[in-house]
């Protein structure tokens, strides 16, 4: 049996493969796509989610810019009024700084603004995260800074199967679109890799609707929320709790705004138990927004929730103290052991 | 039987590389062309591509080390 060839291959791609497959699909489909952004042509992404574009679909589509965030984001919201739909990469979201205006005062707004007359059908591609030496302007999250504010979708995969298809969807989305992609799952070898975002990815057309969490792991004692690299942390503590024989059901969150409450909801109201695990900073955060939406929906707890988050500090250099500050999985242990302690 | 090779003049120095990622198992049948795994050098990505269609064998694992014209695996045919 074991030598056995396997009669179909599954084809594997990382997270950064697979975003450059369904933007490569779309252009093909759609002649209004178009992608632009730093070092997005000819080197492919320094991410890799750009790779082949340039060469199959040329400079006219795929535009390498100049360091001018605030130029070239600007240019896509006025292009995407004008019926194309741009893909535009900010390459770390910590630059976000420089391109706000066009973000969350003329992307976010335009439609409202126009009574729904002008759409804005943009995405920005933003790599999030730290853990790899990086310091405090190359490693934020800010999931909530872009969370909070009303007009824009923001999405983010725990693995590959889940980048295309929400790619696919945002590009289609006639309102913008923050697509972030965290660096510890993105493929590239340098930065290291989670292997279990690699996965099996389908060279069909599909979509990954936005708005909706998926449960990955069911279970019956406490819920654990996690989305892009924090999914896997939950996905390894659930490992580990099934040892001690406690059953965890592990939820993806995979879009930030709008926020899936109903599938987070559900899950509690079968275990009582809470804990969101997130690497953006602590306060004013997505981990707080999920736990007090759980209160407020009145399902019994027989814990107090509990999340994990970055602490409110700049996030610092030295590996030593960045990964003693960042979660993982023996912190989401630790917590599970906690809410599990008052056993009914 | 075709052997899987990381092409001689893949990068410009004969510093290593590292393979990051297979995209197919051990055992898997292939196609000629099909993107097999991923090799880093200098934080530069660069494509295997399979050279024949049959049941791949892996020889060296991710994460592993490897120089210019190293064979990293082969193409079984029936």
């Amino acid at each position: 049996m074991t030598t056995k060839t396997k009669p179909v291959a599954t084809r594997k791609l990382t997270i950064a493969k697979a975003m450059a497959e369904a933007i490569d699909q779309e252009m093909r489909r759609d002649d209004s796509v178009l992608v632009m952004g730093e070092d997005i042509g000819k080197l492919g992404g320094v991410f890799g989610n750009t790779g082949g574009l340039l060469d199959t679909h040329g400079p006219e589509r795929v535009r390498d810019t100049p360091i001018s965030e605030t130029g070239f984001i600007g240019a896509a919201v006025g292009m995407a009024a004008a019926g194309m739909r741009p893909i535009v990469e900010l390459m770390f979201v910590d630059f976000f700084g420089v391109c706000m205006d066009a973000i969350y005062n003329l992307a976010a707004k335009q439609s409202y603004f126009s009574g729904g007359r002008v759409a804005c059908p943009m995405v920005l591609m933003t790599s999030v995260g730290g853990g790899y030496g990086d310091a405090g302007q190359h490693s934020q999250c800010l999931y909530a800074t872009f969370g909070h504010l009303p007009g824009m979708k923001i999405v983010i995969p725990s693995n590959a199967h889940d980048a295309k298809g929400l790619m696919l969807a945002a590009i289609r989305d006639p309102n913008p679109v923050i697509f972030m992609y965290h660096k510890a799952l993105q493929g590239m070898g340098w930065l290291g890799t989670v292997p279990g975002s690699i996965v099996a990815v389908s060279p069909e057309d599909y979509e990954v609707p936005i708005g909706t969490a998926q449960v990955v792991r069911e279970g019956r004692d406490v819920t654990l929320v996690g989305w892009g690299l924090t999914l896997h942390h939950c996905l390894e503590a659930a490992i580990t709790a099934d040892a001690d024989g406690i059953s965890a059901e592990v939820i993806d969150l995979r879009t930030i705004a709008p926020l899936d409450r109903e599938t987070v909801i559900a899950s509690v109201r079968k275990t009582g138990r809470l804990v969101v695990v997130d690497d953006d900073y602590l306060s004013c955060g997505v981990a707080g927004e999920i736990i007090a939406s759980v209160c407020e929906s009145g399902t019994p707890l027989s814990a107090p929730p509990v999340r994990i988050a970055h602490p409110d500090i700049p996030i610092p250099f030295s590996p030593a103290m960045e990964h003693f500050v960042l979660p993982n999985a023996e912190k989401v242990s630790a917590a599970v052991r906690k809410v599990m302690e008052k056993k009914q | 039987m075709s052997e899987i090779t990381i092409p001689k003049d893949l990068w410009d120095d004969d510093s290593p590389g590292v393979i990051s990622t297979w995209f197919f198992e051990d055992g898997d049948t292939v196609s000629e062309g099909d993107i097999l795994a991923e090799v880093m050098n200098e934080k530069i990505s660069f494509d295997i591509v399979s050279p024949a269609t049959g049941r791949l064998v892996v020889g060296c694992a991710a994460e592993t080390e490897v120089t210019l014209g190293q064979v990293i695996g082969r193409i079984e045919t029936p």
